[in-house]
Formats: structure tokens, sequence, C-alpha cells
């Protein structure tokens, strides 16, 4: 990991950590909001960017993690019910993994979207029969303790995803997405490895939704599986490019950043001027923010080579 | 109702056959613009819903009957989707990304900018109020069963141009070229098929079938600016599970979808209707990882 | 001194008084309103109704030399963003609103998520909002004190009357056909054992998804069932393919209901005047003489967005403006003020009297509208009534 990227991320992961003490709760919640599309984000990467299986249905982790602490709320102690939430989704990954990882490509896309709504729609139906309209979500603990707790989410996110990426085992879940009946070949272990990446893949977005759950005071089902998530997601990492943490770092914050500015500057039409700027940045930027660095660094590079005196 | 008489019931055939042949319809394009390019248009359905739309202005402001309206409408969309096509996804195929992740993914995010530029213009336009209008609302009563006049217009016209598309990609020789680069890319190039003219091809007719979709269902029921969206998912979800690529499969799995969401409610209740189509839908691919119809479905 | 110069010096007195103490400064200032709505996403469709009573509401006190603030009047100018239809996007607006932005008043965002989300919010900052198109028994679980709710749509409230309109109508059979959203939800939980209470019975009780494309499995049931009122607790998402598919099917009750839709202009449109002919729908509001100002607002709507108020969703936010605007004519901007007027007094708005105890309006009953030749008439519960109750005559 190269000195000027580390010292970036720190200096990051310090301007957060402080900004509760600094800031208005605007600005507070803005962090929060960050700090999740960031976790959300980096847990997507640890299967989706590592194994080449892209995941348009990452929001059913999020929904599931919400459910769970909100359906406990007040008889469980949210120092439980949370870690609970991570544990439900990754077992139900778990469960579902083995036969969902055998389909590929755009299949396997919208098999995870339609396994999304599945979930979903089987939660609204048991909620409408067992006569449940809506829950109250009353005293939830103050921001500030969300904001943490979501700290501790992305920070671990991106360290999963770290550690990941130079494992034997992130090398191995590369060389399956590069070819995976070779990679079989060659003795990786390419569906214990696609399970797992899956599994951890899916504690962090329920450990996520269940925080999340807890900042808006009225919930209903159909809100927390929103498939929006999942979109929102999939156009961050893509943005960032790249193989490691790098890019969905980077694409998180031109995204998060870029849509917050023209939110607040431009709240009728800035939705408009995302569009465009996306359509736009993929056909300039192909290859994501990364990608633009990786070309700057070649062009001097062969500059300085061209410069060379034979 | 006994399972019997549900299983035999008429109106419920009739609304089988009109949902399904809608759906069909809208995936349709989606399935030929896959096909030919492997992009995943996720802005599909906000073409079903301009469709929609110029044809409530036509009614509403010109006094002329969708179904009138329906071909120069349909002519609209093939135009905007070559066009989208000449202008904006050629530099897509033609710049560094050709690597089949990249294009998979930028394809996503450029339909989906697409989208969001969409759906906001057009709210911004309009409003993003609700319209919708009454147009051949007579019902008509055929042994037993009741059928509104707009049904039968829709599910005549959505059926024809199925089954005329059906028709197209196995009996002439462009469809049979549009086939070809379809299921053998590589050998379509070789046989010295304009691949760049079928693409474009494609594009026109994803579009002017998705617009007349559009048409259609604004005979039957209020759209809004941001109603394309479901439309893009029941396309996705028909194309994967008919396989990728293979237009007549397509149509059978729209018409499985039909029939789940009229017989399928019917015996068990409305409740689970959508646990139904989603637990189909998962469940089949589960068994069948490359659609219902493998054999001539598209490698992923 | 001669009486002139006396007069000179006073002028002269008074207005340097007058800039010492800002007061042309600050009737140049405008008074700054914030609020949230949902311009993107799910919610979209609703907003419009209220969102344009905001503006038309803006612009006529603007025209009026502007909003009469404890005295004196400045001119309304409006802080918002878009909350994506999203209930913690909201709570993060009105946070911005107040600590970031700084805005003399908030005014609500649509619909009952939002509304109960930035209850805490609002009582964290004591900053006191008047809510409007927020409809749920949970209202009732929100600690009074910054917020209150005018509507009286409330579902077990709905749930008792609509069962005495039915019995008056002669209804001895229902069938229900309810979306499972929490609205229509909400409604059904009570209505169901109200109507078993009264004798009345009820055939089919059925829920359907939000994302239905076809009714006609469960329409048909209905159809067999052979009933007296078809109670269709449908959103309007549903409201329309309901309607036509009810007609398609010849369902022929005479009392047709449908929950949330045909209050709006849309409704008459989509379905054709004689499909909507004869619908009773929830509505406790339509230009009545007896309510000043009921009627004009009536047809100011007309005038500036070409097509009729919701009868739900437009009067709703009108009243709770017109509440605020009381409030802060005495008040001015003190919050405090603010908040015990609102709570104490009775207020006159285009809905007739209101009053609130606690978070409610005790005052507004609940009631329903039914599309007679085109217009929408209250015609329960008979106080307020503009005309009577009549079996619809099919499709």
């Amino acid at each position: 990991m190269s000195r000027l990227w580390a010292a970036a991320l720190a200096a990051l992961a310090l301007a957060l950590g402080v900004l509760p003490f600094a800031a208005n709760d605007y600005l507070v919640a803005t962090g929060l909001s960050l700090l999740m599309w960031l976790a959300l984000t980096q847990s997507w990467c640890v299967l989706s960017k590592m194994t080449g299986y892209v995941s348009l249905g990452h929001v059913v982790f999020y929904g599931m993690g919400a459910y769970l602490v909100v359906v406990t709320w007040q008889r469980w102690p949210l120092a439980l019910a949370v870690p609970a939430a991570g544990i439900v989704a990754a077992l139900f990954a778990a469960l579902v993994g083995l036969p969902v990882l055998r389909v590929r490509g755009p299949y396997f896309v919208i098999l995870t979207f339609g396994l999304a709504e599945l979930v979903r729609y089987a939660l609204v139906a048991y909620e409408a029969a067992s006569g449940t309209a809506s829950r109250i979500l009353f005293g939830a603990p103050d921001l500030v303790v969300i904001y943490f707790a979501m700290y501790a989410l992305a920070v671990g996110a991106t360290v999963l995803l770290a550690l990941v990426a130079r494992s034997r085992f992130g090398h191995g879940l590369r060389s399956l997405r590069e070819n995976e009946e070779a990679a079989e070949t060659v003795g990786v272990p390419v569906v214990g490895y696609k399970l797992a990446a899956f599994v951890l893949s899916a504690a962090i977005p329920g450990m996520v939704g269940g925080v999340m759950a807890l900042r808006s005071t009225y919930f209903v089902v159909d809100q927390v599986f929103d498939p929006m998530i999942s979109v929102t997601v999939i156009a961050m990492a893509l943005l960032g490019g790249g193989d490691g943490p790098r890019g969905p770092v980077l694409g998180t914050l031109f995204l998060f950043t870029l849509s917050q500015l023209l939110w607040a500057h431009a709240p009728l039409a800035y939705m408009l001027i995302l569009g465009t700027v996306l359509v736009v940045f993929v056909l300039v930027a192909p290859n994501g923010i990364v990608g633009l660095f990786e070309t700057a660094r070649e062009r001097r590079r062969l500059g300085a080579l061209a410069r060379e005196p034979v | 109702m006994s399972v019997v008489a549900t299983l035999l019931s008429g109106q419920l055939l009739f609304a089988a056959l009109v949902t399904g042949a809608i759906y069909a319809l809208v995936a349709l394009g989606l399935n030929l613009v896959y096909g030919t390019l492997r992009m995943l248009n996720v802005a599909h359905g906000d073409v079903v819903m301009l469709g929609a739309y110029a044809a409530y202005w036509t009614f509403s402001g010109l006094g002329v009957s969708p179904l009138v309206a329906a071909p120069a409408i349909a002519m609209l969309g093939a135009l905007a989707g070559w066009l989208l096509y000449r202008g904006v996804i050629r530099r897509l195929l033609g710049s560094g990304a050709t690597a089949s992740t990249r294009l998979e993914g930028n394809s996503l995010l450029l339909f989906f900018g697409l989208s969001i530029i969409v759906q906001n213009a057009v709210a911004l336009a309009f409003t993003p109020n609700n319209r919708g209008y009454s147009h051949l609302d007579q019902v008509h009563q055929l042994a037993g069963v009741a059928m509104t006049g707009n049904r039968i217009a829709a599910l005549a016209i959505a059926g024809a141009t199925c089954v005329g598309a059906a028709l197209f990609l196995s009996r002439s020789l462009a469809g049979l070229s549009m086939r070809a680069v379809i299921e053998r890319r590589e050998a379509a190039y070789i046989v010295g098929i304009d691949v760049d003219r079928v693409q474009a091809a494609s594009f026109a007719i994803g579009f002017a079938s998705a617009a007349l979709a559009g048409v259609l269902l604004s005979m039957l029921e209020q759209f809004s600016p941001f109603s394309g969206f479901p439309y893009t998912i029941a396309a996705f979800i028909v194309i994967i599970l008919g396989g990728l690529g293979n237009v007549a499969a397509g149509l059978g799995a729209a018409l499985l979808l039909g029939v789940l969401e009229t017989y399928g409610v019917a015996l068990t209740s409305a409740n689970l209707r959508s646990v139904l189509l989603y637990g189909v839908f998962v469940g089949a691919l589960l068994l069948f990882p490359r659609g219902l119809f493998a054999r001539r479905a598209v490698r992923a | 001194m001669k009486p002139f110069a006396i007069r000179r010096a006073l002028v002269l007195g008074a207005l340097v008084a007058a800039a010492h103490t800002g007061v042309f400064a600050q009737a140049d200032k405008p008074i700054r309103i914030g609020f949230s709505m949902a311009r993107t996403g799910m919610l979209a469709v609703a907003t419009p109704a209220q969102v344009n009573t905001y503006e038309l509401w803006r612009d006529e006190v603007n025209a009026a030399g502007g909003l009469n603030v404890g005295g004196t009047k400045r001119k309304v100018e409006f802080v918002t963003y878009d909350d994506q239809s999203k209930p913690e996007q909201a709570v993060r607006i009105y946070e911005k609103l107040i600590t970031d932005d700084k805005v003399d008043l908030l005014i609500a965002p649509w619909g009952t998520p939002f509304q109960i989300a930035i209850a805490p919010v609002l009582e964290k900052y004591k900053f006191p909002m008047v809510g409007n198109t927020a409809a749920s028994v949970a209202l009732r679980q929100v600690k009074p004190g910054y917020i209150w709710f005018p509507t009286s749509a409330i579902p077990d409230r709905i749930g008792t009357e609509l069962t005495a309109m039915l019995k008056a109508a002669n209804v001895k059979s229902a069938a229900i056909v309810s979306n499972v959203l929490p609205f229509s939800k909400e409604i059904k939980n009570y209505l169901e054992p109200e109507l078993k209470k009264a004798g009345i019975a009820v055939k089919v009780s059925a829920e359907y998804p939000p994302d239905v494309k076809d009714m006609t499995a469960t329409l048909t049931q209905v159809k067999q069932a052979n009933v007296d009122a078809v109670l269709a607790l449908a959103y309007p998402g549903d409201a329309v393919l309901y309607a036509k598919q009810a007609k398609e099917l010849g369902i022929a009750a005479p009392f047709q209901f449908i929950a949330i839709g045909p209050s709006a202009a849309f409704f008459a449109k989509a379905v054709g005047p004689a499909s909507a002919e004869g619908v009773v729908t929830i509505a406790h509001w339509s230009p009545r003489a007896e309510w000043k100002g009921s009627q004009a607002f009536h047809d100011a709507y007309v005038k500036k967005f070409g097509e009729a108020p919701d009868y739900l969703d437009s009067s709703l936010p009108w009243m709770s403006l017109e509440i605020l605007q009381s409030a802060v004519a005495r008040a001015g901007l003190d919050k405090e003020k603010i908040r015990d007027i609102i709570s104490k007094e009775t207020f006159q708005t285009i809905n007739g009297p209101v009053r609130f105890e606690g978070v409610q309006n005790v005052i507004t009953p609940t009631a329903f509208v039914q599309m007679q030749k085109g217009k929408l008439e209250i015609v329960w519960p008979k106080s307020i009534a503009t005309a009577t109750y009549a079996p619809k005559k099919g499709w």
C-alpha cells in the first residue's frame, strides 16, 4: 500500500472521527451517510469486485438487519440486536449461497435482485398477515452514538476488504474471477471460496441496516429493501474502479460529495445534473477513478522514458 | 371458487393473456439489446414511460386515439434508439473499456445515468403527478367473459407484435442475421454480417417495442415519470427466466408470469402475489441457471 | 416652534428611532420558511398536491404584501430540499434547516412516515411545526408539544364512521380488498372488527401487495360474493387499476368505496366520469358556504394549476398554513409563544374550526365524500354534509 494512500486514508479516518465534536447536527448526519455508503460499498466489493459475481441484491442484507433490530426493539438491548442483525444476514447468505452461486454472469445479477425482492415481499406479506401496519421506534439513541457505531462498521468494512484483497483467499477469488474452470483445475477451492466471500460480504450490511433503522422513528418493511440502495452501491464501486479498497473509497467519496453538493445547491435540478455527470463520466473515464490515476501515471512514466537519453 | 372452476375460468385466461402479452412486449426490446450487445439497459422501462406520456398527450391534447398514434410513437421510439446507439453507445464500445467485465459495468452505469436524466426531465417538464385517461372502456361480453375494449386492443397489438418479432427473427434475412449476432457473434463477423447495423437495428426495434408497450399501458393504468422502473424489473425477470437472447423463450416466460399473476393468485391468495412471482423466478433460476430454455440462450 | 417644524422634528425623530430598531431593515428581509418534500423516488407522485398548495399560499401572501409577523409584513421565501422519499433524509433535512440554514419557520413534509420521523428533531430543538398530511393511530404516540396533526382521517375513526355510514345505508354484506401498505392496512385492522360488531357480513377479505398488476383473480371472488358494499382500501397507485377492473368484471354493488385516490383530480380523468360517479372516498373537506375561504381556495387552485385541488392532500396543507399564519401574526417568531397559541386556541380554517388537544384535532369530524355529477360532495356525517349519499349505479 503506497504511503500517500495510507496517509490520505488516515487523514480521512481522523477527520470523520472528530466530526461529531466539531460540527453541527446536519454535518454529522452527512458524515453518517458517507460512512454508511463506505461500509455498504466496501462490503459489496468483498464479493462482487473480487469474484466478478456482480450482486444487485446487496440491500437484502441491509433490510434483514433493519427488520431484526426493529422487531426486537425494546425487547433486546441494542448491543445484542445489532450484532445479531449481522449474524442473521450472514446465516442467510450461508444458507442460500451454495445454490445461488451456481448461477453466473447476468443471470446472477438478476437472480440476486429477485432474491432481495422475494425476501422483501415475503416480509411484507408476513407483517400484513400478522396484522402489523407499521412500527414506531421512539427513544432511539442519539445521533452521535449512531454515528460512531457506523464509523466502526465503515472501518471494519475497509479493513475487511483490505485484508481479503491481499490474502491468499483474495488471490483465489481473483483467479476464479478470471477463469473459474481454470482456477478449479489448479486446485482453488472455488465453491468454498465463493461462499465464504458471499457470507463475509453479508455481515456488515446487516449491521448497517440495523443501525440506520434507528434514525427514522417510523418503520415500514417496504422501505428498507429499496433497490436503489443496491444500485447506488454498484455505481459507487464502479465509478471508483480498480481492484482493492482504493477504488470503492474514491468512488464513494466522489459520488457522495458530488450528489450532496448538487442536492444542497440545486434542489430541483440536481438529479438531472447527477445523471448527466454519470453518463459523461462513463464515457470519459471507463476504468473508473483509479483508472484515471493509473493512466496518468502511465503517461508520466512513458513521458519520462521518452525523455531519457539513449 | 373451486380449483377446477378456477382453471377453467375464461375470465382468468383472458387476464393472463393480456398481462402476459404486455410483459412479453416490454421484454422483447430488452432481450434484443442484451442479445446483440450484452448490455443491460436499465432505462428500458423509462422508454415505456415515455411512450405512455406520448400517447397521453396525443389523446388529451390532440384528441387522437392512441391506437392511431401508436405507429408514429413507435417510429419515434425507433429513432430515439437509433440515435442513442449512434451517438453514445458506439462511443462506449469504442473506448478502451472493451474488456467484457468493464463493459457490463459501464453499460449499467451509463443506462442508469440515462434513466435518471429521463425520469427527472419528465418530472420537471410535466410534474410528477399521476396521469391517466379513459379510452375504449366499453365492456364487451363473449362466452361469459367480460373484456374491456382497451384490454382486447392491448392483447391483440402486443400479441401480434411479439409473434411478428418471433417470425422476423426466424424467417427474414435481417432477422436471421440479428439472431446470428445474438447467438454466435464472432461467426457473424466472419460470414460478413454488418454487426454495427444489426446492433443499431436492435436498439431501434427495442425502443420502438418499448414505446409501443407504453402506449398500450397508458390505456390500462395510470403512470408517472417514475413508473418505468417496475417495468424494467418485469422485463429483466422475463428475459432471464426465458434465457437471455432467446426471444421466443422470452414470450413463454412472459406468459408464465401472466399465468402466475392470475391463476397463481386465484389458487393461493392475493397477499402472496409478489412472493409467488419472485419465488418462482428464484426457484426456476436455481434449478435452471441459464434460464428455463437454456439450450438456445447466450452463454453468460 | 412652528407646528410644521414640530411635525418635521417628530417624523425625523421617528425615522431615527426606526433605523435604530431595524424596523425598516426587517421589513425588507424576507421570512424564510423551510420544508422537505419528496421530489424523486417512490412517493414523488403524491407530493405535488401539497407543494402546489404551499406555493399557492406563498404567492397569495406575498401578493398581499407579505406574511404578517407580529405586526410587520414580510415576504415569504421557501427553503426546500428533496428528501428522495426517505424518512431518514427528511430527518437530515430538518436538522439542516434548523442548524445550518437557520430558517425562521418550518412547515411539514408530505406523509405519515416523514412527519413522525421529524417529530423528535422538532422536540430536540424546540421548534414548533404544524403537521398536515399524516394519518395513523401511531400519531397519538408522538409526544405533544412541538407538532400537531389537524387531520381527522385516522384509521380507527375511519373504521367506526364508515361502519356507521354503511349501517345508515342499509348495507348487510361487504367485501374488503386492501393494499398492505400502512394506511390501508391500518384501516382494515380497525374496520373489520367494527363491521362484525355491527352485524355486517364480511364475505371477502383480501389483501394485495403494492406492486400488483392485475386484480382479476381477487375481483372475480368479490363479484361472486354479491355484496352490498365493496370497500377497496387502495392507494392512488392501484385505485385506477381497481376501478377499471371492477368495471370490466361488472361489480354491481351499490356502495363502492375507494380509500385514497378519488380525492385527486387525476382519478376522474383516468377512469372516466361515468366510472368515477358515485365512488365514495375519504376526505373531510369540500367547499362549503359555512367554511370561510373554502370556495376561494378551490377557485384559486384551479386558476393556478388548471385542475381541482386534492380534497385531502391539498386542503390539509392549507389548513396547517392558516393555523401557522394566525399564530405568527400574534406571536411573531417567538417559538414558545407560537407553540402556546397553537396548543390552546381554536382556529377558523377553510375546513371550519380546528382545535388541538395534545397532538390531535378534536373538532373536525371523520368524513367521507362522494363524487356526484363530477363534484366531490361531503355525504357523511350529516352535520357537515353538502349532499346526501346516493348508491352507485354501475361503472
